[in-house]
């Protein structure tokens, strides 16, 4: 019997190692940041489920945010493409 | 890029700029109740670093460099450590070694919440803490982003 | 993908919206790993029996066990990232006007 926990947190981990594997399989460099953004904000809640707030807030606001801002920083003064598709 | 240059449309700078003063208080908010409540310096200043990024967003890495210049936020973080350092070392003089919590018993900032209660002057030296590591966390991340930004702008050219 | 994108956006308020629901009220500690590491308390007696909230004065046992009992830890973490931020400063100083 699966209660509401074990549900959430089946679903939540789906959802994360389904968004890693398109943030590698994308050739768009931007469209994969999102997908790595999209991975830290269900960690976030992962983190909210297993009764962590400190470490889901820090996470929240490093990973989903900062990170996100930083390499498309990056990705604006590179290329956006990854090599070998133009 | 439109005629402005860096800047995007003048819905996005609007919502930024209501809601950067909001960040901010939360932020604070987070920073200032890291005793009582989830959270504490490092969160707070993510999301006070937060407040600045989206700030670069919309209006440009310039226009933010000519508000906030980016040696401030640097002298802001320094300071922030500079707080922690000496608030470590009082506690080495006053009390027993370094990093001790010399203020709590005390009457006015060391009270012991009692259950259910959470009153803001308790906890002794951790709100000073709290705020010295926030200080350093948003002035070291925003300085970062601050310094990308430009950066990259003046690599496009 | 609009539609997928507002899917998106609704399970993510309603669990916000269900998270604040659950969140415990201002002045108790903040989770219930907060209260193993604070240890029994006696809510009758309005007395905290031991722990975290007698030594520091926190209500929040995390933020006393991180800036109380492993300071040195913190003091390490703010070292790392003023060395972090210096470097980048460093890789991307500007000339002086």
């Amino acid at each position: 019997m699966m209660g509401l926990f074990e549900i959430a947190i089946i679903l939540l981990s789906a959802s994360m190692i389904a968004s890693a594997i398109i943030a590698i399989w994308f050739k768009d460099l931007l469209a994969s940041i999102i997908a790595l953004a999209v991975m830290s904000l269900l960690l976030s809640l992962y983190f909210y489920i297993l009764q962590a707030p400190d470490v889901a807030i820090a996470e929240a606001g490093v990973g989903a945010c900062l990170t996100t801002a930083i390499l498309i920083i990056t990705i604006r003064s590179t290329e956006r493409m990854e090599e070998g598709e133009k | 890029m439109n005629e402005n240059g860096d800047r995007m449309s003048i819905i996005v700078q609007t919502i930024a700029s209501i809601l950067f003063p909001l960040a901010l208080i939360f932020s604070f908010y987070v920073i200032m109740h890291g005793h009582l409540t989830p959270g504490g310096g490092f969160q707070g200043g993510a999301i006070g670093a937060s407040a600045v990024a989206l700030l670069i967003v919309a209006f440009g890495a310039k226009y933010v460099e000519g508000k906030m210049e980016e040696e401030n936020l640097s002298i802001f973080e320094s300071l922030g450590g500079l707080v922690f350092v000496i608030v470590s070392i009082l506690g080495f003089f006053l009390a027993a070694t370094f990093l001790t919590n010399f203020l709590v018993g005390e009457p006015l900032f060391g009270i012991i919440p009692a259950w259910g209660e959470a009153p803001l002057n308790s906890g002794g030296v951790l709100p000073i803490l709290n705020l010295a590591v926030g200080m350093k966390v948003i002035g070291g991340l925003a300085s970062v982003v601050l310094i990308l930004a430009i950066a990259s702008k003046e690599g496009e050219k | 993908m609009k539609k997928a994108t507002a899917i998106a956006f609704i399970i993510f308020s309603l669990f916000l919206f269900f998270s604040a629901y659950e969140m415990r009220s201002f002045g108790n500690p903040p989770s219930e790993m907060d209260d193993r590491i604070i240890g029994k308390y006696n809510s009758t007696a309005n007395k905290w029996e031991y722990g975290a909230v007698n030594e520091t004065g926190a209500n929040n046992a995390v933020t006393s066990v991180v800036f109380d009992y492993r300071g040195y830890d913190t003091l390490g973490e703010a070292t790392v990232l003023f060395t972090a931020i210096a470097g980048v400063m460093m890789l991307f100083r500007r000339e002086k006007k």
